[in-house]
């Protein structure tokens, strides 16, 4: 009998404002909303496998993040929280408990603040989007892509797939591969450049659904003093503990430890 | 062929550990070094310089724009241009320019522009470059990935603002203006010439092809180096059916002269080594932040100019971080073409290849670099006029136009800028 989490299917949907986006899908069970963080998405990653033994993981890859094209109208957080709408309801997770990392964590909270029935928890993995300047962490592009790397994901295998050269591709292929990850780090860095400060501060007061922040111990970018921040702005908030060994990419880095969090929050059998 | 002055304006007192001490000439640079009194003399000398080089005879001098470094004190290159305006009489006034991207809103450098064309009497040369990472994306903060849009929508505006006959309104995705009417407008008709500078975008050698505008190629490894770039750009001409009319390109070198070959290593070493070794000591990052290069350049495997001046810093010392070592030698940037040092016969013969194997009309020399003071920089530029100059003045000339220099006022209509004695 085949596993059901080994069947993924890759479909491309379209939004209403006309764009199409790469949304992967896989397992069985409530609809789980998964949002990528910096590093962008090529296929399942080993947190969504997990989840997907009792849930419908459902995660579109954001524009210029990998598995979907580069879309250049997407200029300002406005752009991008009415992007994200759009892609939620194409993909069929409006509404959904969503996990979302990083810059997509950020997205989320964006989004929830205009729109709150977004979804209906959010586990949110080191979310950007707060600024102090007596705590601002590294500056992710003022440090080597070797630096970068391991700033973002510190176990070994994860920053194979981050910043390795994949096996079997010849120099053409590997110069996609190139082009394909300064896209996304490009992509990236629009969203926080100079600094990941949009004003969501002044509107997180606005998100009703229940949150569960979640940082790796070691995250150096958003440093985990930043929990508490968020946590201190939205009106229904856990703190969980830090996990330890992960980096800014917590899911990447412990994929197991943040599954079990996010089963907490939306138990498959809820 | 015409010969340009180029002043980068280094601060000149980075102290002698300076690369072993310091990861960055650019962006996060130590506030403490700057001396404002060593500033101040500094940006008299280098006035002195620019003024003495007018008036030796070279058809242009140039100024540029950067931002939070040691490199170049010029965050205001409309200053320093507005000075000359006045203080010379007939020598273009290139500004190698202002980075459109970061005037908010644009028509700023329109009006300022205009303002230095009409003070000079239709000297002006418009230069437009987008600018350095350094100065953009991190000392002023723009997002690398809308950057060369912003730049686009601002020089659109400034051309529109420059050329249109009424006001105009201004719908942008950055800048909006309900009312576009900059006054002064300039003193060339249309306007003043359109150079761009260049650090080795594939976009940029295109862009210039297709609006006719003069590309100058502005590095810091010589002509050997730059050999790639400007077949890019020439090829790119080809393709588009344009004449390879040498005037629409551009080329910057350092230059030192003196009577004698050892004479000349004796006087260039150390300026040339503080510029190498200290004005270019950047911390690779800061470079190539990811948006900066488009996805083309990045395609085609081609780094900017401050991307490669950093690596090569790196290499160099091995390391970016204190303790790291000496740096470049003297003798691999003389043998490598970085700097062309000799009598004014050997010069003169390095230049004519400079100038013929790149096909470039518009030679920016550098005759102050790094730390050369301003007694040694005056000499330079003399022996350069006098006797490198008559040399290859005459290359280019018979056969092609020069559609892209100024358009001075005639003189018997120019304001004399003669200054009032002053009785003490």
């Amino acid at each position: 009998m085949t596993d059901p989490t080994s069947v993924v299917e890759r479909r491309v949907v379209a939004t209403s404002g006309g764009g199409t986006v790469t949304v992967f899908e896989l397992g069985s069970g409530p609809i789980l909303g998964v949002l990528h963080g910096t590093a962008g998405l090529d296929g399942p990653t080993a947190a969504m496998e997990d989840l997907a033994a009792d849930h419908r993981v459902i995660a579109p890859c954001l524009p210029g993040f990998g598995s979907t094209p580069d879309e250049p109208s997407l200029r300002s957080i406005h752009d991008w929280v009415v992007a994200l709408s759009e892609i939620s309801d194409a993909a069929g997770i409006t509404g959904a408990p969503w996990l979302a990392s990083s810059i997509s964590a950020m997205l989320a909270l964006e989004l929830a603040a205009i729109r709150p029935e977004a979804f209906a928890s959010l586990v949110a993995v080191g979310p950007t989007g707060l600024w102090d300047a007596d705590d601002p962490g590294t500056d992710l592009y003022a440090v080597s892509l070797g630096e970068q790397a391991s700033l973002l994901a510190q176990n070994t295998s994860t920053l194979g797939v981050l910043a390795g050269d994949p096996d079997g591709l010849d120099g053409d292929e590997l110069i996609e591969v190139g082009v394909s990850r300064y896209i996304r780090r490009r992509t990236a860095a629009s969203l926080v450049w100079p600094l990941p400060d949009h004003g969501l501060a002044g509107r997180l007061h606005r998100v009703s659904a229940p949150v569960t922040l979640v940082w790796g111990a070691d995250d150096r970018l958003v440093p985990p003093s930043y929990g508490e921040r968020f946590a201190g702005l939205l009106p229904e908030a856990t703190l969980a503990a830090p996990i330890a060994g992960a980096a800014h990419l917590a899911e990447l880095d412990a994929p197991a430890e943040v599954a079990a969090i996010v089963r907490l929050r939306a138990p498959a059998g809820a | 062929m015409k010969a340009l002055w180029f002043h980068l304006m280094p601060y000149p007192e980075l102290p002698e550990g300076f690369r072993e001490d310091h990861r960055s000439v650019w962006v996060d640079i130590d506030p403490s070094l700057y001396d404002p009194a060593v500033g101040h003399r500094a940006y008299h000398d280098y006035l002195d310089e620019l003024e003495h080089a007018a008036a030796c005879g070279f058809d242009g001098i140039c100024v540029n724009e950067h931002h939070s470094n040691a490199y170049g004190l010029m965050p205001s290159p409309n200053l320093m241009a507005s000075a000359l305006a006045r203080s010379t009489d007939d020598a273009a006034i290139v500004v190698m320019g202002n980075s459109l991207a970061l005037y908010n809103p644009p028509i700023r450098v329109a009006e300022e522009m205009a303002m230095i064309d009409g003070l000079s009497g239709g000297r002006l040369v418009a230069g437009f470059p987008v600018g350095t990472p350094m100065d953009t994306c991190f000392a002023y903060g723009m997002n690398p990935a809308t950057l060369r849009e912003r730049y686009h929508e601002a020089h659109d505006l400034v051309m529109q603002a420059w050329t249109a006959d009424e006001p105009f309104a201004f719908n942008g995705t950055y800048t909006k203006l309900r009312y576009v009417n900059p006054w002064p407008r300039p003193m060339q008709d249309p306007h003043p010439p359109i150079w761009i500078p260049g650090g080795g975008s594939v976009e940029t050698w295109e862009w210039c092809a297709e609006m006719d505008y003069v590309y100058s190629y502005l590095s810091y490894f010589g002509y050997k180096a730059g050999q790639a770039t400007m077949k890019g750009f020439w090829d790119r001409m080809a393709a588009l059916g344009r004449e390879p009319n040498p005037f629409q390109a551009g080329f910057i070198q350092f230059v030192g002269v003196a009577d004698t070959e050892a004479e000349a290593r004796r006087l260039y070493r150390e300026p040339a080594e503080y510029f190498f070794n200290r004005c270019l000591h950047l911390y690779p990052p800061f470079a190539d932040p990811p948006g900066y290069r488009t996805e083309a350049t990045v395609r085609a495997g081609v780094e900017g100019m401050v991307k490669q001046a950093a690596d090569r810093a790196k290499a160099a010392s091995g390391s970016s971080k204190p303790g790291a070592s000496a740096g470049l030698s003297f003798d691999e940037m003389v043998d490598r073409g970085y700097v062309v040092i000799g009598t004014p016969t050997t010069v003169a013969e390095q230049l004519t290849e400079v100038a013929t194997s790149l096909n470039v009309g518009n030679l920016m020399l550098l005759c102050q670099f790094g730390n050369m003071d301003r007694d040694l920089a005056m000499f330079n530029t003399d022996l350069v006029a006098r006797k490198v100059l008559p040399e290859i003045r005459g290359l280019f000339t018979d056969e092609w136009e020069h559609r892209w220099w100024i358009k001075p006022m005639a003189a018997d209509q120019r304001r004399s800028t003669t200054r009032t004695e002053v009785a003490r």
